[in-house]
């Protein structure tokens, strides 16, 4: 895996650009996404992810990425099972079916995930919490060199936000690219890099330098001493 | 999967489909020139004593038209509700229904046919669904589902306009009798050629929605998703589109309006085998077969003067529905 690089890409939509960006990110980096609401993380994302069509420069990666919503944003009534396993169809888009070799390693990823005794239960009946393991567990199926996560954090309670981030990390530890935008800093700052993203510009940097209290203060226009979004001490 | 809910996900839809075709041979040995179904079974080899043969070769096309229709229209319906991820999508969600309607109320005026009238009705049915997908190409909308309900609705609506002009200027003392009692529904004219023309658009429609199977799941979570699982989202939608509304222009066309089959088929079929697109339309199909069936059955049992099917199937459809959902909410 060659890792992700952009060059001069302006991502946005009709009425919004963001500055051109030039950035190489190596397999196995989690980068982390800052900035206020309205900023551009999504529409980064998205163009990223090849869901919108870049305004003008280009995005190169390894393989087709991984994109997942926000928690909550995926609804379906079939079963959770089922669910993980759909992360197979890049490979399967033509053939018959899925394949018990799929159902088996749809398993497996539950099982790594710890959330295997839910593969039975229709995905909408699970929480928040438990759906965001469930689909990052579809990532693992889906094996794609590059995962774009939209606040994979949110909605989500300590515990499994914590699971949450422990899942994120053993999907870079296999070599995966991951960019995560999120408000909760305290992640950002565990992250290998932090792209900040605000009206004024765009940075990247080591969560040291990105995630000082001026900085902080800066994007976000509050005076904290923690994360703006619980409080929690950074780093 | 464990093998006990595997073993339940395969049996169930081929014991529907089983059931559906148990339902058929019960109806040809009751009632008028009744045979045993072991005759039947015979007729149907060529080895039938005659008596075999004549109930199937007259009660036979017109059994076969009720299932396809049965099957085709909650097909369709099971289809649409998954791609609009919408319970109350039904087959004549891109105005498939209104636009046969009016090809056989024109064809009707003009004089036609029975053979002509049914492809004026295919033709129309089609023209109205590609009007809707077409009209929902062309609006830059950021929910295609939406884009595709209004323009069904305008494409319906359009058609019904239509529609009530053929009635209003149809003679009223032999043409407007034929148009009405066309609209109401009825398996009576299926002749074997009908039923199996039916048969042959219905089977490559139910091949691709069943083919499309756990990606019908993929584009039901949306277009985002099903491109980030490397689907191509848009032509595949508008193939499992394209497909259902194909099967329910054949149902229309021999049958006319029948409406509750695709609302009732797919809700029972959801309450037995779940929501997975592969296993939810043919059990689907299977449960619209036997509803038609026992429908048109209570068509004929009262008395010489027929029933419209799509009177019966509103009478009983309506109120089953309403069970079904009382029954589903409760569950959950």
């Amino acid at each position: 895996m060659s890792g992700l690089r952009l060059e001069g890409l302006v991502a946005g939509r009709r009425g919004f650009r963001l500055p051109p960006l030039d950035l190489t990110v190596a397999p196995g980096e989690v980068l982390a996404l800052i900035g206020p609401n309205g900023a551009g993380k999504t529409t980064l994302l998205k163009t990223l992810a090849g869901l919108l069509p870049p305004m003008a420069g280009t995005v190169v990666h390894a393989g087709a990425p991984a994109w997942l919503p926000p928690p909550g944003a995926v609804s379906a009534g079939f079963s959770t099972l089922h669910l993980t396993a759909l992360g197979r169809a890049p490979l399967r888009r033509w053939s018959p079916g899925l394949t018990a070799e799929d159902i088996g390693t749809a398993r497996a990823a539950l099982a790594r995930l710890d959330v295997d005794d839910l593969a039975d239960r229709p995905f909408n009946r699970l929480s928040s919490g438990q759906q965001q393991l469930v689909l990052i567990a579809r990532l693992f199926v889906q094996d794609a060199p590059v995962c774009l996560l939209d606040e994979p954090l949110a909605l989500l309670d300590p515990a499994h936000a914590r699971a949450v981030e422990t899942a994120i990390r053993a999907l870079a530890a296999e070599g995966r690219i991951v960019v995560a935008s999120t408000h909760h800093l305290p992640f950002a700052a565990r992250c290998d890099r932090v792209l900040a993203i605000s009206p004024d510009g765009m940075e990247v940097e080591p969560p040291v330098r990105a995630l000082t209290p001026d900085r902080v203060r800066a994007l976000f226009g509050v005076e904290v001493t923690g994360c703006p979004c619980c409080g929690q001490a950074l780093g | 999967m464990d093998p006990l809910s595997r073993l339940r996900a395969t049996l169930l839809p081929t014991g529907l489909v089983l059931l559906a075709l148990a339902g058929a041979l019960a109806v040809l040995a009751t009632g008028p020139l009744a045979a045993t179904p072991d005759a039947l079974l015979a007729a149907m080899i060529g080895r039938g004593a005659p008596e075999a043969e004549l109930a199937l070769a007259l009660r036979g096309p017109r059994l076969l038209a009720a299932l396809t229709c049965g099957a085709a229209l909650a097909g369709a319906g099971a289809g649409f509700q998954i791609l609009f991820r919408n319970p109350l999508a039904s087959p004549d969600l891109l105005g498939v229904s209104s636009g046969a309607g009016l090809g056989a109320a024109v064809a009707l005026l003009l004089g036609a046919g029975a053979a002509l009238v049914q492809g004026a009705a295919f033709v129309g049915g089609l023209a109205a669904g590609a009007l809707a997908l077409a009209c929902a190409a062309l609006t830059r909308s950021g929910d295609d589902r939406l884009a595709l309900i209004l323009c069904g609705i305008v494409a319906g609506a359009l058609a019904s306009a239509g529609l009530g002009l053929v009635v209003v200027v149809a003679e009223p003392y032999s043409q407007l009798p034929s148009i009405t009692y066309w609209l109401l529904g009825s398996f009576t004219r299926a002749t074997l050629t009908e039923a199996v023309g039916a048969l042959v658009p219905v089977g490559l429609g139910a091949g691709v929605l069943i083919w499309l199977g756990f990606r019908l799941d993929i584009l039901s979570l949306g277009d985002e998703q099903a491109r980030s699982l490397g689907l191509p989202a848009r032509p595949m939608r508008l193939l499992a589109l394209a497909a259902a509304a194909l099967m329910t222009s054949s149902a229309v066309a021999v049958a006319g309006v029948v409406g509750w089959i695709g609302l009732l088929g797919p809700h029972a079929a959801r309450l037995i085998v779940g929501e997975q697109a592969g296993r939810l339309i043919p059990a689907a199909m299977s449960i619209g077969a036997i509803f038609a069936l026992v429908i048109d059955r209570l068509a004929t049992a009262f008395g010489p003067s027929e029933i419209p099917v799509g009177l019966l199937s509103a009478a009983i459809g309506a109120p089953a529905f309403l069970m079904l959902f009382v029954a589903t909410s409760r569950r959950s």
